[in-house]
């Protein structure tokens, strides 16, 4: 299974729409970058609202392409992180400290925008 | 021989109400509460014999036991008051049962009579406690649900700025609840800044900051941002000299400035009218002063 | 009351995803609310990987129990692997041997009310409990 990666001008948009497993998430990795790397794009939206599980697993797998896309220049903004995921994610200690979120794909992109004119 | 009992007590029941009565006035009950008026205690008094003859005759089964020991509980009256009525009830009893077959010295009649009178009291009285300790699990758990809908309010100010005031001690089952309150209503109301205000928390320990920080962080992973306002003094005090880590969001000592912060966050800030008007007229004055 | 209500085997990889979405079921069934079906689904996606990736084969059991709660959801998460040397290290933050987060163990002790753990070199159980409040 591979998750679509949408281009919107500079930005790409990823909705995931489906229960993460690992081999997904990996995929998703690779392919994110790669898409990054042929795009030049700066900025990516990635939008979890349909995403109900994140163990740690996942959650590592999705802070490191974080950083990765920061090395290649791209900011990647999470959202439409779920309350229940949430806490969830803060009972076992993950806080994913260096990744900035919003509430949905329209506030992801102001804040994409903003922290790319900061720069 | 139960019969027989039965019937002793059914033709003295005037008489057992009546010693019932005054013994009950001699013990404590006036003591529960000094609200209670002598008028209610005594009307009160009258109701319980009643329901336990109505309990001999049908022999048991009855519902007004049930609404008895509602009755009590409702009306704030101690579980004493039923045990000591039952036992009162069941000494008067034995009292007049005796009285009435003339003196004995038989053990064994002492002992049966005893056992007959137990196998009637005994039965009421722990349907009386079940009742009596059902209803008051039940008042319980009405006030903890009570206490919950009061736990933890969301209130929306305007477009993309929520206030949760919290107030009362926070332990570790209300932290959850709030942390569930804060998150759902973060997206139902589409709220960019949330304030939480601990003007109302009496004492912030390692552990509610713990807590406060925790759902903090929660708020950012759903996409929100926390100020956290309503820092008191001694609040402040406390959370330098545990060694508390707040930095990572901000912190205003009133509800007011962390406003200003989440409007500047929300990219709105208060424009006073005054203020523009003056600005206008000082610009006239300029205008003159250049002519 | 105590009685098994599903079994989990699990050998590959996707059956880590069958595991939790089982035990979601499962808890939904029982009337967990939506965050703590969340916590007992991520609590089994970190048991069905530690599985997966320490011992390769293993099962879920989920049983139902009562106890400090009329209600409870035990999960029991059995290997024949080789076992953890060090269990007192792998309930440390961040501890890993696998190059994860090493918040597998102790992320799934802070999801679960109860959580006890034996471990040999025939195997590991792990025996977690939630708590229908």
């Amino acid at each position: 299974m591979r998750i679509p990666i949408l281009k919107l001008h500079e930005y790409l948009l990823i909705s995931v729409q489906v229960d993460l497993d690992d081999q997904t998430a990996m995929q998703f990795q690779e392919d994110l970058l790669s898409k990054i790397h042929e795009s030049g794009a700066t900025g990516v939206v990635l939008d979890l609202t349909s995403v109900d599980i994140i163990d740690s697993f996942i959650a590592k797998v999705l802070g490191d392409v974080v950083s990765m896309a920061d090395l290649m220049g791209a900011k990647v903004v999470f959202t439409g992180i779920q309350p229940a995921v949430s806490m969830t994610l803060i009972d076992i200690g993950i806080h994913l400290q260096d990744v900035p979120t919003a509430l949905d794909l329209e506030q992801g992109l102001i804040k994409l925008r903003r922290e790319l004119e900061e720069k | 021989m139960e019969k027989r009992l039965k019937n002793i007590i059914l033709e003295h029941s005037d008489e057992i109400i009546k010693k019932w009565l005054e013994k009950l006035d001699q013990s404590k009950i006036a003591e529960y509460g000094e609200t209670i008026s002598q008028e209610s205690i005594e009307q009160t008094n009258r109701e319980f014999v009643n329901v336990i003859f109505s309990n001999i005759e049908s022999d048991g089964g009855t519902d007004d036991l049930h609404e008895f020991s509602e009755k009590i509980v409702n009306l704030g009256w101690p579980l004493g008051y039923l045990t000591e009525g039952m036992q009162a009830f069941r000494s008067v009893t034995i009292k007049v049962i005796l009285e009435d077959i003339g003196e004995t010295n038989s053990n064994d009649e002492f002992l049966s009579i005893m056992e007959g009178v137990n196998d009637w009291v005994d039965p009421i009285k722990n349907r009386l406690i079940n009742e009596y300790s059902h209803n008051w699990t039940n008042i319980v758990s009405l006030q903890k649900v009570a206490l919950q809908e009061l736990s933890a309010p969301l209130i929306p100010v305007m477009e993309g700025i929520t206030v949760m005031p919290l107030v009362g001690t926070i332990d570790t089952d209300r932290a959850k609840l709030i942390m569930e309150n804060l998150l759902n209503g973060v997206i139902k109301n589409h709220a960019e800044v949330v304030l939480i205000d601990i003007t109302g928390v009496p004492v912030v320990d390692t552990m509610v900051a713990h807590h406060i920080i925790q759902a903090a962080e929660a708020v950012r992973l759903v996409g929100s941002q926390c100020i956290l306002v309503g820092i008191r003094p001694e609040i402040a005090q406390t959370i330098v000299n545990l060694g508390i880590d707040l930095r990572n969001f901000p912190t205003k000592s009133s509800l007011q400035k962390g406003f200003r912060t989440a409007l500047e966050m929300t990219g709105a800030k208060v424009v006073s009218e005054s203020e523009s008007e003056g600005d206008e007229i000082e610009n006239i004055l300029n205008s003159i002063e250049k002519e | 009351m105590k009685g098994t209500l599903s079994n989990v085997p699990i050998a590959k990889e996707l059956d880590i995803v069958g595991a939790r979405q089982t035990g979601r079921n499962i808890a939904n069934d029982l009337g967990f609310s939506s965050v703590d079906q969340a916590r007992i689904a991520t609590a089994i996606s970190e048991l069905a990987r530690n599985i997966y990736l320490y011992a390769k084969k293993g099962e879920i059991t989920f049983q139902q129990v009562e106890g400090v709660a009329p209600v409870g959801l035990k999960i029991i998460a059995k290997d024949n692997g080789p076992g953890i040397k060090d269990i007192s290290k792998s309930m440390i933050d961040g501890y890993s041997t696998s190059g994860g987060l090493g918040a597998g163990l102790p992320g799934v002790k802070r999801l679960m009310d109860d959580f006890d753990i034996m471990s040999s070199d025939e195997g590991t159980t792990i025996h977690v409990i939630k708590w229908l409040r």
